[in-house]
């Protein structure tokens, strides 16, 4: 056997590739879910809930059912008496219906769906619905739900798929679906030691929307016993699970084909529109289509607003010795992956730091509001607002720069990380001397001009992946030397197809160009856990790495034979494959085309990549190998506060991420500029704004979205590289790195600058006026 | 009430009927049109742009009718070897793509009317196309590598 470590030198891996598709992407001509050609559809659309907490009475569709081109109108109950409780979906429980059976929990929820001929009069129909509700009293606010009813769910329904939340099925009068708690040592003790310094505060970080610029888009049709689903979606391989779940069919009944993605970050996983536009085409054995309009895609998910109680405890000796977090996930009215995003981000909520005492809490919570998922960070940033506004405060009361203060607390490779699992290959030092050093940190700072006020503010963010998962790669080498691979990995704009290109030419010493990834079909290509949690790169990359090596032993194998010499004295080379003893040579195509004695053959490869961990215990959360990896990332930003005006402006943002090794560091720095970017956002405008449930800003008018106008005047972007020892190459993901320590960066900077802590974002020009002249007030 | 009119799109003709409220988008990706995209449908990302003489258009905003004989141009209707295209793709300008047909036809715009933009006339013009992904200074870079290549050219021309 030949063995996986040997080097390979193709010449790809590291190199800047221009992305698959750049110029069809340039001229148009890429074609996204909605752009596909279809076979004639129903278009459907659903009626919303106009109450945030009720119960449905009666579902008046008759009017409706009269208006021209309206073929049905189905109801949730309707739907409910033929599927039962497998109408209820979601990746970590089983509460959401794609319908609303007897009760609304969010106002927006759909109640019944029309499906008509052309768009107009679904439309006109589903305003034609008329519900009769009984309405019940909506818990709005994360802590009051926290502290008791109303209840949104009489039941918690946790869902087959995970074994540790099987304790929480049949548990009642409670809007917390689930709870994960860390601790370790004597918070306490440590707390009370003599010279120590406490800082604690509240945070707070409102709903945000992904607003990807692609709109959902799922169609889905019947044919005889099979169901197909084309549909905008990061995870194909779950919306299979699901469907073949919901409709009580077998997985090779359902076929799921995605298709390049105009941007996600979340928004467009697990169960979405498919549910809804699977049931429909099956029970009504038709085709639909459903097109989310931009007010519908607010109401289809959110990021988690989420309140943080914390404090942070430095020694005489400026060591952190205690840290708390108590989190509460406001999750809305289905818990979608909040469980999850509740546990993974508890596990870090004290941030990158050697602690030996912490307490965290974090729970997730039903309201009545939009149900909150994923989003670019999975819950993270949340807790990093709070650990890194406080850790900056700390620094403050013990007389230290924030970042040297950092530099001295920080987890290094080897140490062991609060919740239990040794740190490896996450150079959140490297990073934060990279950043730093590009601001000139320790160069002096002209702090007033006229009206502004500069500062400058650095953080550090830490998250793990996603463990366990699975990945899988099918590699096609064609007889002429291209390739083909079949992953169920998503380009949603993050370059993952590039990137699985140079991995496999990498170990075939093929050229840019020549291997082409297929683009999701779970007809034909194989399992793959999800693409998100900027997981591809490390598991989808190892089993193309795979792959692609197998590949190469099966050749060697061919040319040995071919050449009479041992397999060990063949090389493969960007010319094809050599003998080492007698100097023979035989390029790939006439290689496969001597083996097979025909043209257009395909040599096949197939790999699998799993992840494996330690479940973390239930009462101290701590596991030995809670993950395969770590995300380190740092941010460091000069700004100016407009006394004024109260405006922040950007002079200098410089972020940096460990991906272990770039694959292609161009696409590396699209990934840590754009998150900085959507991070500028968070830190000073972008958030939902509710009133008693209702969304008062869901259109694009109206929620504010960083424009060109809104790029810092220079940003720089470090790609540290702190190989990691099974990654692809060394590689691990980055699409979350910069995203996660952005807004307290901000924040710690307009601290500088005008001497005010914001515990709760957005940093808008309003909230710096108000407390500016507060300050004034109190001087 | 549908008019009978006459959609002009990168020089071919067709012949559609359209209520007097189709959109022009729809109108458009009706035609099998599919680099005109809706991203918002309130005239505030920039996703639906096309030129109509030149000019940006909002498509979603924009009534079908009145662009009876009008000469629109969408971004995949653009010459083969557009100088825009290009130096955006040489730029990288592009993640996931959606939005870049949009600034490729602002870019145009811009352009036309001003050859030599400074960075902030480039900014300034671009305010209202929103690309999520966060690939502004990438689509900047290249409508300056557009303007300084048009430039070489003409002074080639007219050495
Ligand atoms: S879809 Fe027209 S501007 Fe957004
Ligand atoms: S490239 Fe994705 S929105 Fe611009």
């Amino acid at each position: 056997m030949l063995g996986e470590t040997r080097v390979a030198a193709g010449g790809a891996v590291g190199e800047r590739w221009a992305r698959t598709d750049a110029r069809a992407k340039v001229r148009g001509e890429l074609l996204y879910a909605a752009d596909q050609p279809l076979r004639p559809c129903l278009d459907v659309v659903v009626h919303r809930s106009t109450r945030p907490h009720a119960l449905i009475g009666s579902v008046d569709t008759e009017r409706a059912m009269a208006v021209d081109g309206v073929v049905a109108v189905v109801t949730g109950a309707q739907l409910y008496k033929l599927f039962g409780n497998a109408l209820m979906t979601g990746p970590a429980f089983s509460d959401q219906p794609c319908l609303a059976v007897d009760r609304v929990r969010y106002i927006g929820e759909p109640v019944a769906a029309v499906l008509a001929r052309g768009l107009a009069p679904a439309r006109t129909a589903a305003d034609e619905i008329e519900v009769d509700y009984t309405e019940l009293e909506p818990v709005h606010d994360v802590d009051l739900a926290v502290a008791g009813g109303p209840y949104v769910h009489d039941v918690l329904r946790p869902s087959v798929v995970f074994g540790d939340l099987k304790h929480l099925r049949g548990k009642r009068d409670t809007n917390v679906n689930y709870e994960y708690t860390l601790r370790r040592g004597d918070v306490a003790e440590a707390a009370a030691a003599e010279g120590g310094r406490t800082v604690h505060e509240e945070f707070w970080c409102p709903p945000t929307h992904h607003v990807p610029i692609e709109l959902p888009f799922t169609a889905a049709w019947r044919d005889g016993d099979r169901l197909e689903i084309l549909s905008a979606t990061q995870t194909p391989s779950y919306v299979r699970q699901s469907v073949a779940d919901l409709l009580g069919i077998p997985l090779n009944a359902v076929r799921v084909r995605s298709a390049p993605l105009g941007g996600s970050f979340g928004a467009k996983m697990y169960d979405r529109l498919e549910p809804l536009a699977a049931v429909l085409a099956w029970t009504q054995r038709t085709a639909v289509r459903i097109t989310a309009s931009r007010e519908e895609a607010f109401l289809l998910t959110t990021r988690h607003g989420a309140a943080v109680t914390g404090s942070m405890t430095a020694d005489k000796d400026g060591r952190i010795v205690a840290a708390t977090a108590d989190v509460r996930y406001d999750t809305g009215a289905y818990a979608d992956v909040g469980p999850r995003i509740t546990a993974k981000s508890g596990m870090v909520a004290t941030g990158p730091y050697r602690v030996e005492n912490v307490d965290v809490r974090s729970r997730c919570v039903y309201t009545n509001k939009p149900s909150a998922g994923p989003f670019r960070g999975f819950g993270v940033p949340q807790v990093t607002w709070s650990h890194e506004s406080l850790v900056d405060e700390l620094a403050r009361e013990c007389g230290v720069d924030p970042a040297e203060f950092r530099r001295r607390n920080l987890l290094r490779e080897g140490d062991v990380a609060p919740v239990g699992t040794p740190m490896h290959s996450a150079d959140f030092a490297g990073c934060l001397d990279a950043v730093t050093e590009a601001v000139g940190w320790d160069t002096p700072l002209q702090r007033e001009e006229g009206r502004l006020r500069r500062g400058r503010g650095v953080a550090v963010g830490v998250k793990a992946v996603l463990t366990p998962t699975i990945a899988n790669a099918v590699l096609q080498l064609n007889q002429d030397a291209s390739a083909t691979l079949l992953i169920s990995t998503v380009d949603m704009g993050q370059g993952s197809d590039t990137i699985m290109a140079q991995i496999a030419a990498e170990a075939l010493c093929l050229g840019e160009g020549q291997v082409r990834v297929v683009a999701a079909d779970t007809d034909v290509t194989p399992y793959d856990t999800i693409t998100a949690g900027s997981r591809s790169t490390y598991h989808t990359g190892n089993a193309v790495r795979r792959a692609a090596d197998a590949m190469r032993d099966k050749l060697l194998e061919l040319a040995a034979e071919r050449f009479g010499v041992a397999v060990t004295d063949v090389k493969l080379t960007g010319d094809g494959l050599v003998s080492a003893e007698n100097q023979q040579k035989v390029s790939i195509p006439e290689l496969l085309h001597g083996h097979f004695g025909a043209r257009g053959t395909t040599l096949t490869t197939e790999a699998n990549f799993t992840t494996s961990w330690v479940p973390y215990d239930h009462e101290t959360g701590q596991s030995e190998r809670v993950t395969e990896h770590w995300f380190a990332g740092a941010v460091a930003v000069q700004l100016t506060v407009d006394t004024a005006t109260g405006r922040v402006h950007v002079e200098h943002l410089a972020v940096a991420g460990d991906v272990g090794r770039a694959i292609n560091p161009k696409l590396v720095e699209q990934q840590l500029t754009g998150a900085a970017i959507m991070g500028v956002g968070h830190a000073l405008f972008d958030q939902m704004v509710f009133d008693e449930g209702q969304i008062v800003n869901g259109t694009l008018l109206d929620y504010q979205l960083p424009s060109v106008l809104d790029v810092p005047d220079k940003i720089t972007p470090i790609i540290v590289e702190s190989p990691h020892r099974s990654g692809p190459y060394g590689a691990k993901g980055v699409g979350e790195t910069t995203i996660i320590p952005l807004a307290p960066a901000i924040a710690n900077a307009v601290r500088d600058a005008i001497g005010i802590r914001f515990p709760r974002l957005p940093l808008t020009p309003e909230r710096i006026l108000t407390a500016l002249a507060e300050q004034e007030a109190g001087a | 009430m549908t008019t009978d009119v006459q959609m002009t799109v990168n020089g071919a003709r067709h012949r559609v009927a359209v209520a007097d409220d189709d959109l022009l988008l729809d109108v458009l990706r009706r035609l099998g049109i599919t680099s005109v995209r809706e991203g918002c449908g309130v005239g505030a990302c920039g996703a639906c742009t096309v030129l109509a003489e030149d000019h940006s258009v909002s498509s979603c905003l924009a009534r079908a009718v009145r662009y009876d004989g009008v000469p629109l141009t969408t971004a995949d209707g653009l010459a083969e070897d557009d100088d825009v295209v290009e130096e955006f793709v040489a730029a990288g300008a592009m993640q996931c793509g959606y939005c870049i047909p949009g600034f490729v036809l602002m870019g145009h715009e811009l352009l036309a009317q001003n050859p030599a933009p400074t960075r902030e006339e480039i900014a300034a013009h671009l305010e209202g196309n929103i690309c999520r992904c966060g690939t502004y200074q990438e689509i900047c870079s290249a409508i300056e590598a557009t303007a300084r290549r048009r430039q070489a050219e003409n002074e080639r021309r007219s050495a």
